[in-house]
């Protein structure tokens, strides 16, 4: 796993070539099973960001002198 | 008409002569082209005041000026019919064609009092204005940079340029934050001055604060409360427009409006009409990404399924084919030597024939060989018995040689003979006894 969390946009790049790569069905079962939990974690990752409040953002645009 | 130095005209009798002299000279209504400035009305009587101005196009200097009223019997029926038809408010700085009476008052001078306007010729300037303006901003290669943006996947955090005590803003984040996905949306005011002269400074000062922060916003919205045709020439401005245009944030324009776009809502973008509708938009933008991830899930699970299932019966296919494919090649094997197997005699039998062949060729030779040998060996023997024949006594005999025996023994000596004995002579015919 990427010590960095990824942005958005990275995070789909990503998925979207796992997803692609999963379909074509040209992975091995061992490989597979990898890429699924990878793009699981991606599908987290998304929604998180999607759905949950980012507190950070929040205080500083709360911060910012309009 | 004639006046003496003594005499003299009294202001009003000259003031009054030049009224007369004028409605003589202008007896009917004329339809003039102007532009409308320092336009007034006075809210106890209902009656306009106003200044028509001509400037000269390329320095820009008025070279014409006259005071102008519209009554407020007129001004009622004329300002809601030009507002409709032209969009804009009747205000200072429009391009007007008016047809007036020129009039003479001795206390209020000269001025033009409008009879009725006729507001295409101020659309037709206002649509010619427009053109200039995007063709500028096109020649200049603005135009289309801020739709040349990418809007972020996630607009979530919303700089908003709109008056704060706008009806218009408070729709918007109503419309936002009751969406019922519960996104969540971080929103930052700037606010600014949505109406009036003091429009187009107001929302560039307002871009430019908001450019001082920009990492900290995925787009910029500028919103204004909705309603009834206003005030818009600010937003066909091309200073606001060269602004928003070249804005590193993509902008969305919700400016409440119903007539044609205006260049503000051109180079934006993403134009909708009304706040609410932007708040629609950006709602709509989580949608589809909300809907997306859901249907990567799906297909992810179903094509990982799929996957398997297909592995599976790839190996039960496999397996089951495991007895025909071994099958297959033992018989392959096996009529390989079968077909072998009918060879065989005639191999044999060619074999046997060489073998046959040699053997008989073998024979004859040794036949050849064998006889020659014989007849070899018969012409020796002839040659013996011959020779034999030829040493026999009975052949010497008939020669004319005699054997001579005394007892039955032959005698070689004559010495060996006494008178007396009897002597025995054999010739090839037959014996003759004697005595000696």
């Amino acid at each position: 796993m990427a010590k960095k969390t990824e942005t958005y946009t990275e995070a789909v790049e990503k998925l979207r070539r796992i997803v692609s790569d999963i379909e074509r069905g040209e992975l091995d079962v061992d490989v597979l099973s990898e890429n699924v939990k990878e793009a699981t974690r991606l599908i987290q990752l998304c929604k998180e960001k999607l759905f949950k409040v980012d507190e950070e953002v929040k205080k500083v645009l709360e911060g910012l002198d309009a | 008409m004639e006046n003496d130095k003594q005499a003299g005209y009294s202001l009003a009798e000259l003031l009054a002569h030049v009224r007369l002299s004028l409605a003589d000279a202008f007896p009917d209504s004329y339809w003039v082209r102007a532009e409308t400035s320092d336009v007034r009305v006075n809210a106890a009587s209902g009656h306009c005041y106003l200044e028509f101005v001509e400037k000269n196009p390329q320095t820009n200097q008025w070279v014409a000026r006259a005071r102008g009223s519209i009554w407020a019997k007129t001004f009622r029926m004329l300002k809601p019919y030009f507002e409709m038809e032209t969009g804009q408010v009747f205000t200072s700085g429009l391009k007007v064609l008016v047809q007036v009476n020129v009039e003479f008052h001795e206390l209020y001078g000269f001025s033009l009092n409008v009879l009725d306007i006729d507001p295409a010729y101020t659309v037709g300037d206002w649509v010619k204005k427009r053109q200039e303006i995007i063709r500028q901003l096109k020649a200049e290669g603005i135009f289309s940079l801020n739709k040349e943006l990418r809007l972020p996947r996630l607009p979530q955090r919303i700089a908003i340029i709109t008056s704060a005590t706008a009806a218009g803003y408070e729709d918007f984040l109503h419309q936002l934050r009751d969406n019922r996905a519960g996104y969540p949306f971080y929103t930052c005011l700037f606010p600014a001055v949505m109406q009036g002269e003091r429009t187009e400074e107001s929302i560039i000062a307002a871009l430019e604060r908001i450019d001082a922060h920009r990492e900290c916003f995925d787009v910029v919205v500028i919103i204004r409360g909705g309603g009834a045709t206003s005030d818009l020439n600010s937003f066909d401005s091309y200073l606001l427009a060269a602004h928003c245009a070249q804005f590193p944030l993509p902008i969305i324009t919700g400016i409440g409006h119903e007539r044609d776009d205006t260049i503000v809502d051109l180079v934006a973008h993403t134009r909708m009409k009304t706040p609410t509708a932007v708040a629609e938009f950006l709602v709509g933008c989580l949608d589809r990404e909300a809907e997306w991830l859901a249907a990567c899930q799906q297909s992810l699970a179903a094509t990982v399924q799929h996957l398997l299932a297909v592995q599976k019966s790839g190996l039960q296919a496999l397996g089951a084919r495991l007895p025909a494919v071994v099958g297959s090649r033992i018989g392959r094997e096996r009529s390989s030597l079968q077909v072998m197997g009918g060879k065989l005699p005639l191999l044999v039998t060619h074999l046997l024939a060489q073998r046959q062949n040699e053997l008989d060729t073998a024979k004859q030779r040794m036949r050849v060989a064998i006889e020659s040998r014989i007849s070899k060996e018969t012409r020796a023997l002839e040659l013996h018995a011959q020779f034999i024949r030829l040493a026999s006594p009975a052949y010497i005999l008939k020669r004319g040689y005699s054997l001579t025996l005394r007892e039955g023994k032959i005698l070689k000596s004559a010495a060996e003979v006494r008178p007396g004995d009897r002597l025995t002579t054999r010739f090839a015919d037959g014996e003759v006894e004697s005595t000696v």
